[in-house]
């Protein structure tokens, strides 16, 4: 069956009333901005996600991408923004593909709102969609509930009210990309900085007409983490246990096949860690 | 969007339990006159200093209030300079009771100087904050606070609190937002909890590592590293850490700058 | 007092329900004050541009005024999501009905296709609705929804949260068959007081005229005390 399972739901109702809390969903507290210029568009977002008043992520992505030409900033909870926007952005390439025209700002828009109305708020994503079709360049918000706006900047987010004065106090009509992205990047650091659901890195997206898409990942690192002043690495032998069992390569390959890697570092896959 | 801005479920994650969870909770509406203000102090103590700490931001929700609001007092010195005082206390909850309780506390040890000819001993000092915040048992200081000093044998001493007045004498304590954060990391590096002398013995034979007073610039070095990594994980500290050492010289302070966002 | 199975809230003195939680929190709000007027030629569509979450604008350049055909257009307040929602199927149906019937609908089949709607789903929504047009065979007509989704044709209405301000200075002031330049000057300067008053609504006063020549867009700024540019494109 597509769509939601709602299985639970009898099962959670049944505990949420007898007192037991629901889940903390991660939630991205959030700055995320949108600014049209001559010849395209630029959106930001800072990087840090929370869980309550604890940081889940420093360094998370939340430019998601639709289209080639088309991009979303998320705020609100994670999962949400994420499954949304990929949601969108399949649909939008079957759509394209069926047309055999290049997607359209304002069918993604269309398509987000009337899939985030028909769940009534319930699905807590709130984007700001930003991008170039053949009609010229295009800068939406859509809320949760499904409403939409269209204005030549933006701001969403937590921290979106001191992203948003920067813009009311710095914008102006003529301004080209290089000044867009400057002043984007200015409003996401005053979310990262009188925010505290804010933080981090700011990631800025230029879209623009016959170019293609530039994502500046971390385009500013303003919060580097400072050196740690003693070395916490334990000598071997500093925890204790009560038994020890190898299990030799050997004895593995009963159950699992194995394949030895060289020290070629581009050959294994590296995990991304926080530094 | 005001769904972001709704603090409702912040603070510590809520125990799964049945028993004395009540049905559909009724919102009632009222004057409460508490709110958190958020922030982190730690103390530890050394053979002949003790050392209180705390970062210097104040927040309500998700706002920033200040950057720069101490949470650690001289108390009994001179009203303007803290000169002459040899009692630290740290306070973290409520800012607004903070100071009232540091007020209190400080007049009742200049009271004590003038009646009494003498200084105040931080073991009679802990008794009288443990009293203060009693008699607010049922209103009380919504404060953890930690008192600091040195013995009357000139070791450091360190006593923490619950808002209601219980206390106890302990080597290190951290308290407010990032407690939860920085106390197991105290529990491993000061009195090396999980740690055991590597070769010592096998399975429970296995010697335990023993604590002992550590140096000054030791210490030093892991109250900062305490803050700057609380800083990397929660939300409502940050900007500045404040650090006040007693030692038989007197009490220094010292500001080391934090992250900011 | 019970309330009937599924409802929440509270019933009020008349029986009529009242749910004061309806508006979710954080949903977007058109505060708003609205109107629309019958004139000698025509009908003129009114609003101001505020939308808000909580205390917080949104937006301060908001268009509430929503073609859903040629010469038919709605002024919205109420939940910014549900009026939106509302307009686009009631737009895409008076499109279909214009294309299958070769004929452009008249402002009773628009209004009566919001009515449908909002009464329909009167429990989901919060969507206070004006509907002005002007069609060839019935010259302008204005219908005004409110809330529980009952269809009322008035000379003129007035709606949104600013409109309880301006109830007395409509009636004081109206007169039916007003010249287009009286009838301009009789919605701008009655938006202008609700915007006054009401908190909820502010930013600039957008109007549009539809006439047998089509619609006219009017831009009004607080800048100049609402007195220009006028007509825009």
């Amino acid at each position: 069956m597509p769509g939601f399972d709602f299985s639970n739901f009898n099962r959670n109702s049944a505990l949420h009333a007898r007192g037991v809390p629901l889940p903390k969903a991660t939630s991205t507290g959030t700055t995320i901005v949108g600014c049209v210029y001559d010849g395209g568009v630029v959106i930001a977002a800072d990087t840090r996600a929370t869980s309550g008043p604890i940081v889940a992520d420093k360094n998370c992505e939340k430019l998601h991408y639709i289209a080639p030409k088309i991009w979303c900033a998320g705020a609100g909870t994670a999962a949400d923004t994420e499954f949304t926007t990929a949601l969108i952005s399949s649909n939008v390439e079957l759509h394209s593909l069926s047309t055999g025209r290049d997607p359209r700002v304002i069918t993604c828009m269309t398509m987000l709102k009337q899939h985030l109305f028909r769940y009534q708020g319930h699905i807590g994503a709130y984007l700001v969609v930003a991008g170039v079709d053949p009609t010229g360049v295009g800068l939406y918000t859509v809320h949760a509930h499904g409403s939409t706006d269209k204005l030549p900047y933006v701001t969403m987010g937590s921290g979106s009210l001191a992203a948003m004065s920067v813009f009311e106090s710095m914008w102006q009509p003529d301004l080209d990309k290089d000044g867009a992205i400057e002043l984007c990047s200015e409003a996401i650091k005053a979310g990262i900085f009188n925010d505290l659901g804010s933080g981090s890195n700011v990631d800025v997206c230029v879209i623009q007409k016959d170019k293609p898409t530039q994502l500046l990942r971390n385009y500013e690192k303003p919060n580097e983490r400072g050196h740690k002043e003693r070395n916490y690495r334990f000598p071997r032998g500093t925890t204790a246990w009560l038994n020890q069992k190898i299990i030799s390569k050997e004895d593995m390959k009963k159950y699992v096949t194995i394949e030895t890697l060289s020290g070629d570092d581009s050959l294994a896959e590296r995990m991304e860690v926080d530094s | 969007m005001a769904s972001l801005l709704d603090h409702s479920a912040r603070g510590e994650t809520v125990g799964y339990s049945f028993s004395q969870a009540a049905a559909a909770p009724v919102k009632q509406h009222g004057f409460y006159p508490y709110t958190d203000n958020g922030g982190s102090t730690l103390g530890i103590t050394g053979s002949d200093f003790a050392i209180l700490a705390g970062d210097t931001r104040s927040t309500s929700g998700y706002n920033i209030n200040s950057r720069m609001v101490p949470k650690v007092f001289k108390i009994g010195g001179d009203a303007e300079t803290g000169e002459g005082a040899h009692i630290i206390l740290s306070v973290v909850g409520f800012a607004a009771d903070g100071n009232a309780l540091k007020e209190r506390l400080d007049s009742i040890v200049k009271m004590y100087r003038y009646q009494h000819g003498k200084r105040m001993s931080v073991s009679a000092c802990a008794q009288r904050l443990s009293t203060i915040l009693y008699q607010k048992r049922f209103f009380p200081y919504y404060v953890t606070a930690i008192l600091a000093g040195l013995d009357e044998e000139g070791k450091g001493a360190l006593y923490s609190y619950d808002p209601v007045g219980s206390y106890e004498r302990e080597q290190c304590r951290a308290a407010g937002a990032a407690a939860s954060l920085i106390m197991p990391f105290l529990d491993n590096q000061v009195n090396f909890k999980n740690q055991y002398i590597p070769g010592s013995g096998e399975g429970h034979a296995l010697e335990a590592k023993k604590p002992e007073p550590l140096p000054q610039d030791h210490v030093k070095q892991l109250v900062r590293d305490a803050f700057t990594s609380a800083v990397e994980r929660h939300i409502e500290v940050g900007d500045n850490l404040q650090m006040l050492i007693a030692t038989k010289d007197g009490i220094q302070e010292v500001f080391h700058p934090l992250k900011k966002d | 007092m019970v309330a009937p199975h599924g409802v929440t809230g509270m019933l009020g003195e008349d029986g009529i329900h009242v749910d004061m939680q309806h508006l979710k929190s954080g949903e977007v709000n058109l505060g708003t004050s609205i109107m629309a007027i019958n004139f000698k030629d025509g009908v003129i569509l009114g609003a101001d541009s505020r939308t808000t979450t909580g205390a917080y604008i949104a937006n301060r350049v908001t268009d509430k005024l929503t073609q859903v055909h040629d010469t038919i257009w709605c002024c919205r307040s109420g939940s910014a999501a549900d009026t939106q929602a509302v307009a686009d199927i009631v737009s895409y149906h008076l499109n279909m009905y214009g294309v299958t019937n070769n004929e452009a609908p008249s402002t009773q089949v628009a209004a009566s296709l919001f009515q449908e709607l909002c009464y329909e789903n009167k429990d989901a929504l919060s969507a206070g609705i004006i509907i002005a047009g002007y069609d060839p065979r019935h010259g302008g007509q204005v219908y005004s929804i409110p809330l529980g989704g009952s269809l009322h044709k008035q000379s003129f209405a007035i709606g949104g949260s600013g409109s309880t301000y301006i109830y007395g200075y409509t009636d004081a002031h109206w007169k039916e068959q007003m010249t287009e330049q009286e009838g301009i000057d009789f919605v701008r300067s009655a938006l202008q007081e609700a915007i006054k008053w009401d908190g909820s609504s502010g930013g600039v006063i957008r109007l549009v005229v539809l006439t047998k020549k089509g619609a006219v867009r009017h831009l009004y700024l607080p800048d100049n005390g609402y007195t220009g540019p006028g007509v825009t494109h």
